[in-house]
């Protein structure tokens, strides 16, 4: 490190043909606006809500308007039915999260370590998920538990209109995510570590998870988040395979949807703003702890 | 690097991962409701006539449950008349269905549960001694009658009428010894030789011993229809409900109506928790959520509601989904899967209107108007909802679909899509539904379409292969109500049906 910073130090003064000022400032203006469009996004939902708040109040009273959008975010949790929607919003995108790190990392360092027949078609399969119409998959979840497999199953573990099926419709697209997340990730470590330790007496499974599994703890968090953050948009195939039963199968965004639906823009803006704050605080903490993690683990900067 | 290798995190963190997991699924798990089981016993009056198969049920129930039954016998109207008059009480058990209908007239009867026929008979003492074959024969001289009294028990009050119009009651009434308070008394007074012969159930025929049954043709046409009711006064509808399902559920209750000789209607099965599917179009939401979730509550089962375009819901259909219940924007969706369905009830009607910005800046009076130039106009998508198709209809009847179809910037698939972008300002007139303006009524006006066909019609049915078909005629029953009514009309909805119906249940 100290020598890539070393080197165009002394260079520098030979090519530089002006300041970087400019060059810094272009990447300030570029991704300003990205961001800007979000905040805007974000501040147009807002005073929709609550009229007071506007771009003027929020540059001279920021603290101000952003209580009021806090306000704003948790007014619906008066609701009942919203403050179950909320938790079960949460508690299923962490099951869904966990479940697909489960999957994706074995899947994504397989993808990554071997070779093997029709790996190009493996490849395309995890694509599905992707690229498919949330709604496709929940037409598709839906018709295979009216199979006879998918019956029997049902009759066990209810899924359709179900609990469990929210969380299998939520899984069904976020893993896909995990697993492409875990695969670049292994993709970008460098197998030698792995193989010293090899070479040094461990068996593969002990390399892998000695030595390959804390290197890509950055990985596997992002990968869990993704997986999280995905699940919680979710909606198309939720909607079809598990209904939008109050108290019992409604999660965030079919409120949202359900809302919206029916014209109640208020509503609707209304539990986006509640996602939107649930959703920060929960990958703050998430980015705050992995942060910790790496900094006491401290494998690799 | 090699030196923290044995203090790797990696375990200790699955195994917090797994922990996690439990306890996420452990919390997701004990959310599930359980409703409280109340030991507070239930009051219920009974026809006398059906006591024999009513007090064997409420003993399974009272072992299976744990909840007391109170059984209270007497003739039909007499134990109407005590319900109303004590304004206690959970349930009524009637031997005739007149008597629930007038309960429901009265405002003393919520629910009601068809359970079984009886048919009137003249009976006598086993071998007919007196050789009694015809209503003629209790005419002569040394033959002595008994009946029920008309006023009290469903009996009298049924064969009453019957014998009027054959000529028989002014005949018989002289010569009828003693007029019973309910059917039980007068089998008794066969029995015991006070009379000689009596009209009566079929059904007592077979629990009294030592009396058989003479069929008359005169009672041909006259049938009773056991109908179990649930009073408002419960203090706990649903268990009452509860305890009216095992009642009549077909491997339960009905069992033992069976058994005792009784015809039975088809009955759903017994689940303790009934849980039932009811597709809906997305329009219907508002109208219909409050009334299914009010009924939840009091049947005590669960309603899964799926709320989508209905081109979405018939194509679920259309792969294998079967609903308990299909509620669909347009009679043209129910006519496409028609087969799932018995009998659809059209509901309501929801006109077609022109909605433009409030004040009708761009001085929009009729479809004409739409083709104006530059105005931007949004409609329904065609193939996904029926409001598509119909705004097509409409435009095409008028003659003005080309012109107008210039002006269209958005296509959506429901109407309220359409009235948000409208209220955003990116559009400045769309033909929607009057009942998808109910949310913005401030913001936005209506022009009134005046075409004939501009109307969609929404008819709900209960699904052929449902397992609780008449748990969903009760449902129906409630979406049919005056409250259901109040909702719909409150939601821009036109109501269809005439009267408040009486008790569509029975009659599915």
């Amino acid at each position: 490190m100290s020598l890539t910073r070393a080197e165009p130090h002394r260079t520098a003064t030979r090519h530089r043909l002006g300041s970087d000022v400019p060059f810094v400032l272009a990447l300030l203006v570029i991704g300003g606006f990205y961001i800007l469009l979000i905040l805007s996004m974000l501040l147009a939902d807002v005073s929709f809500l609550s009229p007071v708040v506007t771009a003027g109040t929020f540059l001279h009273q920021p603290l101000w308007s952003i209580r009021q959008m806090v306000f704003s975010a948790v007014a619906p949790l008066q609701s009942r039915e919203l403050r179950y929607a909320l938790k079960l919003s949460m508690i299923s995108c962490s099951i869904t999260a966990i479940l697909s790190l489960y999957v994706a990392v074995p899947l994504g360092y397989l993808l990554s370590r071997f070779q093997f027949p029709l790996k190009g078609l493996v490849d395309v399969v995890l694509d599905i998920p992707i690229v498919l119409p949330p709604l496709v998959i929940g037409l598709s979840l839906l018709i295979l538990f009216q199979t006879p497999i998918g019956r029997a199953i049902d009759k066990r573990l209810p899924m359709t209109y179900a609990v469990p099926g929210v969380i299998l419709a939520q899984f069904s697209v976020a893993c896909a995510f995990a697993v492409r997340t875990m695969r670049v990730t292994f993709d970008q470590l460098n197998p030698r570590t792995e193989q010293v330790a090899m070479t040094l007496g461990c068996s593969r499974f002990q390399a892998f998870w000695r030595v390959t599994l804390p290197e890509s703890r950055r990985g596997v968090l992002t990968a869990g988040t993704l997986a999280w953050a995905r699940a919680l948009g979710e909606f198309g195939p939720i909607l079809v395979f598990s209904g939008a039963t109050r108290m019992r199968t409604e999660v965030l965004p079919t409120s949202v949807f359900l809302e919206l639906s029916v014209g109640n823009l208020e509503a609707a803006v209304g539990v986006s703003m509640l996602m939107v704050v649930a959703a920060v605080a929960v990958l703050l903490i998430v980015r705050f702890a992995g942060s910790q993690a790496s900094l006491s683990g401290g494998v690799r900067p | 690097m090699n030196r923290r290798g044995k203090f790797s995190p990696v375990p200790m963190l699955f195994i917090l991962s797994l922990i996690a997991l439990g306890a996420l699924i452990a919390i997701l798990a004990l959310d599930r409701r359980k409703p409280l089981a109340s030991k507070k016993p239930l009051l219920v009056y009974c026809a006398a006539g059906i006591k024999a198969p009513i007090e064997k049920i409420a003993r399974n129930y009272e072992n299976e449950f744990g909840i007391p039954i109170e059984l209270q016998f007497g003739g039909s109207n007499t134990q109407l008349a005590s319900a109303r008059a004590s304004g206690k009480g959970d349930l009524f058990l009637a031997a005739d269905e007149s008597y629930v209908k007038s309960g429901r007239q009265q405002g003393l009867i919520h629910e009601s549960f068809p359970i079984a026929s009886m048919h009137p008979i003249i009976a006598v003492r086993k071998g007919n001694p007196k050789n009694i074959q015809t209503l003629d024969d209790l005419l002569k001289e040394d033959i002595q009658i008994a009946q029920a009294n008309p006023d009290a028990a469903a009996i009298g009050k049924l064969t009453k009428p019957a014998l009027e119009k054959a000529g028989y009651w002014d005949k018989l009434k002289p010569r009828t010894r003693t007029f019973e308070m309910t059917v039980n008394d007068v089998g008794n007074a066969i029995k015991l030789g006070t009379v000689d012969a009596g009209i009566v159930w079929d059904i007592t025929v077979r629990q009294f011993e030592g009396l058989e049954a003479v069929q008359s043709p005169v009672f041909d046409s006259v049938n009773s229809s056991i109908t179990l009711g649930v009073l408002s006064s419960s203090t706990d509808p649903a268990a009452a409900i509860k305890f009216a399902r095992y009642v009549t559920a077909a491997d339960k209750g009905l069992v033992v109506f069976k058994k005792n000789g009784y015809t039975v209607v088809a009955g759903d099965r017994w689940t303790e928790f009934p849980e039932v599917r009811v597709l809906a179009g997305a329009m219907l939401r508002p109208a219909i959520d409050e009334t299914l979730t009010a009924f939840e509550q009091r049947e005590g089962c669960r309603i899964t509601r799926v709320y989508n375009g209905c081109g979405i819901l018939v194509a679920q259909m259309k792969a294998g989904e079967r609903p308990d219940a299909y509620f669909a924007c347009d009679t043209s969706f129910m006519r496409e899967v028609t087969d799932l369905f018995i009998d659809p009830a059209e509901v309501s009607i929801n006109h077609l209107v022109i909605v433009v910005p409030r004040g009708n800046p761009h001085h929009v009076a009729s479809l004409k108007d739409l083709g104006q130039p530059g105005l931007r106009v949004g409609v329904g998508r065609e193939k996904q909802c029926a409001l598509g198709a119909l705004t097509r209809k409409t435009l095409e009847q008028v003659g003005l679909h080309d012109s107008i179809m210039e002006n269209v910037k958005v296509q959506s698939p429901t109407g309220d899509f359409l009235v948000n972008q409208l209220r955003t300002g990116s559009l400045d007139a769309v033909v929607a539904y009057v009942s998808n303006t109910t949310s913005a009524k401030g913001e936005v006006q209506t022009i009134p379409v005046d075409v004939p066909c501009a109307t969609a019609i929404q008819p709900v049915a209960i699904g052929r292969e449902s397992q609780h078909k008449f748990l969903m005629g009760r449902l129906l029953d409630a979406l049919e109500s005056r409250q259901s009514r109040e909702r719909f009309v409150a939601q821009g909805f036109d109501w269809m049906l005439g009267a408040p119906p009486q008790s569509s249940a029975n009659a599915r």
